[in-house]
């Protein structure tokens, strides 16, 4: 079981190589297109044509295209992804240092879309009179309507200002060391024993994850009940109720066995969607992850960092598509024999 | 014509009106907006509804940090949204579903390279792609229709190809191939027709994805240049004034869903009825 779950992730992560270099082209050529001189804005007013050119050497982008991406690859290759303009610090640097902040709201925000959408698509299949179906239905695609970074909103003026009950910026209050040893604000806090900054941190990142929840919770819900309708339908179910057994028992375990499935590749196709939902999230709640460096990136034109941080991106979800892949085989027996 | 008769559906219809309710105010922003929305009035800044205390008739949902009305913004607002919408589907769904019938309908080298193309395309998180676009091409709004399209091209592109691969099995196709036909003609005269439903159905559902990609990217500031009035960012301004005046936030957000609303309901009750249409012709 293990070696075949490693096999397919090792086959997945070599899938992937091709992947990613298409992806380093693409942000490569998109960023070269830019009408704005990145070196323009960095230098003081008076600098000669001269520091210009200076400058412009030092970050490479005097060479030709195909060169500059040739050094940028074998710099990438070797775990260097550049100086960032703006801040003058390595990129990795910057990235490491922000990306435990995005992983730590995506997951969270997982956790929190399945225990949403999960009692909904069971609550959609309660769902029975023909009224309550297209209720249920405008129900569904009035939730499908809002994306993430409206609930960001909605949740600031409900729970922010009309009730101020909870913190919607940053990731911690000010004053509030975090450790820094996993860079996970929740695991470090707990590991320390500081239950107070656990607590804090735990709700600096309720609304923001609720968020991206509730933008990602009706994609579920959908899935999960019309995969529970083509379960109902099928033959083991008929089966099982001509046995005797209860309703409750071939619903949790018949039908739901086998309707996680389609739920589960539902979670790996769109985990990019809700990834790339942080974005705005963080941008919304101050949060310093990814989304927030790269909005930093696209205002200051700082092309390196941009560079590093699209390329992390979809790095961060292939790699999540690959996971899901290896989860799907552990709950599908059918795939496990047909190897 | 199954496109005609998917309007006896009531969810197509209820779609439709609302789609339709936001076209007219879109058409008719300068005669319905009670004032002009660039209009500023120092003297009355991040005033309240008029039905609130301290409110003024005159602004009926009160004025944003510049004493702009929220009300009037929020009609012109309709303008880029639609154009953005419609513009930005249209294009990706002609772009993604040529690519699609060349991809299905060849089949071999081609589809494969396409195939590919579409599976690392979407390895981007679309937000991160469109704002990588938008850095590269610069603002306005027809960067903003292209940066959708070069996005979301992919989604037409895989769901009408695996569609493309059903059709071009159908006997009628075989029928007009051994009728020595050219391709040309067999692909946009047979195969074309048979998977239209599908792509009227993803036009109106990518119609709401791209209302909630404009908005998102004027709420960054890359969208639309400052001069113009999209509801993203009327949300990015009235977000720093939000403990004085929250109406300027709320309005283009029930605006965006409203409209986003529209598309979905639309979509999803075409994609039923032609569904259910093309299930009955099938039996």
């Amino acid at each position: 079981m293990l070696q075949l779950i490693g096999g397919i992730v090792l086959r997945r992560l070599v899938g992937a190589v091709p992947v990613m270099l298409v992806v380093s082209i693409v942000v490569f050529i998109v960023l070269r297109m830019l009408p704005a001189d990145p070196i323009g804005m960095m230098l003081p007013p008076n600098a000669t044509a001269a520091d210009a050119a200076a400058l412009r050497a030092a970050f490479g982008l005097d060479k030709p295209l195909p060169e500059q991406y040739g050094l940028w690859l074998a710099g990438a290759l070797h775990g260097d992804l550049g100086i960032s303009i703006h801040f003058h610090e390595r990129v990795v640097g910057l990235i490491a240092a922000a990306l435990p902040a995005t992983v730590e709201l995506a997951l969270a925000a997982l956790v929190l879309a399945v225990a949403i959408g999960i009692p909904g698509g069971l609550l959609l299949h309660a769902v029975r009179s023909r009224q309550g179906a297209i209720a249920a239905n405008f129900a569904v695609s009035a939730l499908l309507s809002v994306p993430s970074f409206l609930w960001a909103i909605l949740l600031i003026v409900l729970f922010g200002v009309t009730f101020p009950v909870l913190p919607f910026t940053g990731r911690v209050s000010g004053g509030v060391a975090l450790p820094g040893w996993t860079g996970f604000a929740l695991i470090d806090t707990l590991a320390a024993g500081h239950l107070r900054d656990f607590l804090d941190a735990a709700e600096h990142l309720l609304l923001p994850a609720l968020a991206l929840a509730l933008g990602f919770a009706p994609l579920v819900m959908r899935v999960l009940r019309s995969s529970l309708m083509d379960a109902a339908a099928e033959d083991y179910v008929t089966t099982a109720r001509l046995r005797g057994v209860s309703e409750g028992r071939i619903l949790v375990h018949h039908m739901l066995k086998n309707a996680a499935l389609p739920t589960v590749t539902l979670i790996g196709v769109q985990f990019g969607f809700l990834f790339g939902g942080t974005l705005l999230v963080e941008l919304i709640y101050s949060f310093p992850g990814l989304g927030n460096l790269m909005v930093q990136a696209v205002r200051d034109h700082d092309l390196p960092l941009l560079q590093g941080v699209a390329v992390v991106f979809c790095a961060a979800v292939l790699l999540a598509n690959t996971l899901v892949d290896a989860l799907y085989v552990v709950l599908n027996p059918r795939l496990r024999r047909a190897r | 014509m199954p496109i005609r008769a998917a309007f006896v559906s009531p969810q197509v219809r209820a779609g439709a009106a609302v789609v339709g309710l936001v076209l007219i105010v879109a058409v008719l922003a300068p005669w319905l907006a009670p004032n002009d929305p660039q209009n500023q009035d120092l003297l009355a800044t991040l005033l309240p509804p008029a039905w609130a205390p301290g409110g003024d008739a005159h602004y009926p949902l009160g004025t944003d940090s510049l004493g702009r009305c929220v009300l009037s913004r929020t009609l012109y607002g309709a303008r880029i949204a639609l154009i953005v919408a419609v513009a930005a589907a249209c294009g990706a769904a002609l772009a993604g579903s040529a690519l699609a019938l060349l991809a299905g309908y060849a089949g071999g080298l081609i589809d494969r390279s396409i195939s590919r193309t579409v599976d690392a395309w979407m390895a981007f998180p679309p937000v991160v792609l469109s704002l990588l676009l938008m850095v590269g091409l610069g603002t306005g709004v027809f960067n903003v229709v292209l940066s959708i399209v070069l996005v979301d091209w992919t989604r037409f592109c895989r769901v009408v190809r695996a569609e493309v691969l059903v059709v071009r099995r159908r006997d009628y196709v075989t029928a007009a191939r051994l009728l020595g036909f050219s391709h040309l003609r067999i692909v946009l005269r047979e195969v074309l027709p048979g998977v239209m439903p599908l792509i009227i159905t993803l036009v109106s559902l990518e119609m709401g994805i791209a209302v909630i990609v404009e908005a998102t990217l004027s709420f960054v500031g890359l969208s639309v240049p400052a001069s113009a009035v999209a509801w993203g960012m009327m949300i990015a301004d009235a977000r720093s004034y939000m403990h004085e005046a929250v109406w300027g936030m709320i309005a283009p957000v029930v605006a965006i869903f409203i409209t986003v609303l529209g598309f979905n309901v639309l979509g999803e009750g075409l994609r039923r009825s032609l569904d259910a249409r093309l299930n009955n012709a099938r039996l």
